[in-house]
């Protein structure tokens, strides 16, 4: 079936961009690698008069280390993030992530503001990103601004994008030094179940320090702070062991939901899990 | 105030051969393949980037080309399960298809060629586990997954 006709902008600057998105409203939609997008406007679910391609921004494409953070184009695919010298080497976690990301092609054709943008509840790199305490730089015409990840996922399909604002790119920093980490997900046909990222220090054979996030199985990934806080100073295996069996409110914040996938009580069992095991893997 | 566009005007290389010609934005880079270029090795099926019958590659990397926009290919190289076989010989994949029966009903088998060959391209010498990850995204519901896989690590020892 053949997509409905629409018309392209291809704007070259970041104002010219915002103020046609600012202008057409529910008219456009902004468009990167179009692989959630396209699909969608095939099957009826999101219909468009205009993409805005967002593609011919200055600096879109590039992955940069500034000594600090990595700056990570909005533009930049999935395949670059899963290769790139650089992501491997201060982000490692995000580029395991990126690995498992849908299939081959979607990877080559996917960008990671996209992703983003899109905040399908079942995607695997903000999860990561939430570890790395990510941020994303956002700009309309009346200026730029930065705003945390955590705060820019709002739930499932929904950011603090403004209708006129396109997301640029997202930073984020290295994890301290003798920091480790780990990535787990299950996965049913690409499409992930649940994930979890785990960033540890171990100093004396004791947690000094850790961060935890979960994703896919509520609205949005969640970085896990309570539980962080419970787990210092315990060794790696009490720590794993309050993860499995530790009381429920922990993971209230993930708001687990029954769908296809799995029902809730299967979906946080799954996340325990995962997050042990991740846990257990930056130990290691 | 930049322009809003129906259509564009498009040059690839397709298969090692230039085409030029006007595209609407909507025309899927599938579309132009079949329906234009008459080249109707490259499959239509799930037009939701899950079962790869539509792999082609834009400068070697693997697409789904239901879900990618022709207009995206300007300027790049295409290349499609045509552009294999140089004349009459069959590229090393096709021949190891052949031979270990890769294919039944054969509808994937343009989509897993391409996959192959793209996943040669950047491992040259790929593990089995390497192999069968990459190709996870292109389904065969006839299941000669065994047949797909031997065929890809028989190539690439015999290159």
């Amino acid at each position: 079936m053949g997509l409905n006709a629409f018309k392209l902008i291809e704007p070259a600057t970041v104002h010219e961009a915002a103020a046609e998105l600012g202008r057409l409203g529910e008219q456009a939609r902004a468009y990167a690698g179009g692989v959630s997008l396209l699909p969608l406007m095939r099957q009826g679910l999101v219909q468009t008069d205009y993409l805005v391609d967002l593609k011919h921004l200055p600096g879109v494409d590039d992955v940069e280390w500034d000594g600090l953070r990595l700056r990570i184009g909005a533009a930049v695919t999935h395949r670059r993030l899963e290769t790139d010298p650089n992501v491997r080497e201060y982000l490692p976690l995000l580029a395991e992530a990126e690995r498992h990301v849908g299939n081959v092609r979607v990877r080559a054709q996917g960008t990671i503001g996209g992703n983003l943008c899109m905040a399908d509840p079942h995607a695997d790199p903000a999860t990561p990103l939430l570890i790395h305490e990510a941020t994303v730089s956002l700009a309309s015409v009346s200026g730029p601004r930065e705003v945390a990840l955590d705060d820019f996922l709002r739930g499932d399909f929904e950011t603090a994008l403004d209708p006129g604002e396109v997301l640029l790119a997202v930073q984020a920093e290295p994890l301290p030094e003798g920091w480790r980490s780990a990535f787990q997900r299950l996965e049913h046909s690409y499409y992930p179940t649940a994930n979890a990222a785990a960033a540890v220090h171990v100093q004396d054979g004791r947690i000094g320090a850790v961060r935890l996030a979960a994703g896919c199985i509520g609205p949005r990934p969640r970085r896990l702070r309570e539980l962080e806080a419970h787990l210092e100073g315990l060794s790696p295996t009490d720590a794993a062991k309050l993860i499995l069996e530790g009381h429920a409110h922990f993971f209230e914040s993930l708001e687990p939901v029954s769908d296809l996938l799995g029902s809730a009580e299967y979906k946080l069992h799954v996340t325990r899990t995962l997050l042990a095991r991740a846990l257990e893997q930056a130990c290691a | 105030m930049p322009e809003a566009r129906s259509s564009v005007p498009l040059s690839v290389t397709i298969n090692g051969q230039d085409w030029s010609g006007e595209v609407a934005v909507e025309t899927t880079l599938l579309e132009l393949i079949r329906e234009r270029m008459q080249l109707t090795g490259t499959k239509r099926s799930c037009e939701s980037e899950v079962c790869g019958a539509c792999t082609v590659l834009i400068d070697g990397q693997p697409i789904s080309s239901c879900s990618y926009l022709a207009f995206e290919a300007n300027g790049k190289q295409v290349l499609t399960v045509e552009g294999l076989a140089n004349g009459d010989q069959l590229h090393p994949l096709q021949e190891a298809f052949v031979r270990n029966v890769g294919a039944q009903c054969g509808y994937c088998t343009p989509g897993q060629l391409m996959a192959a060959y793209a996943l040669l391209q950047v491992n040259p010498k790929p593990t089995y586990q390497e192999a069968a990850e990459w190709m996870s995204g292109n389904i065969c519901r006839c299941g000669c997954y065994p047949a797909i896989l031997r065929s890809i690590l028989e190539a690439a020892e015999a290159s």
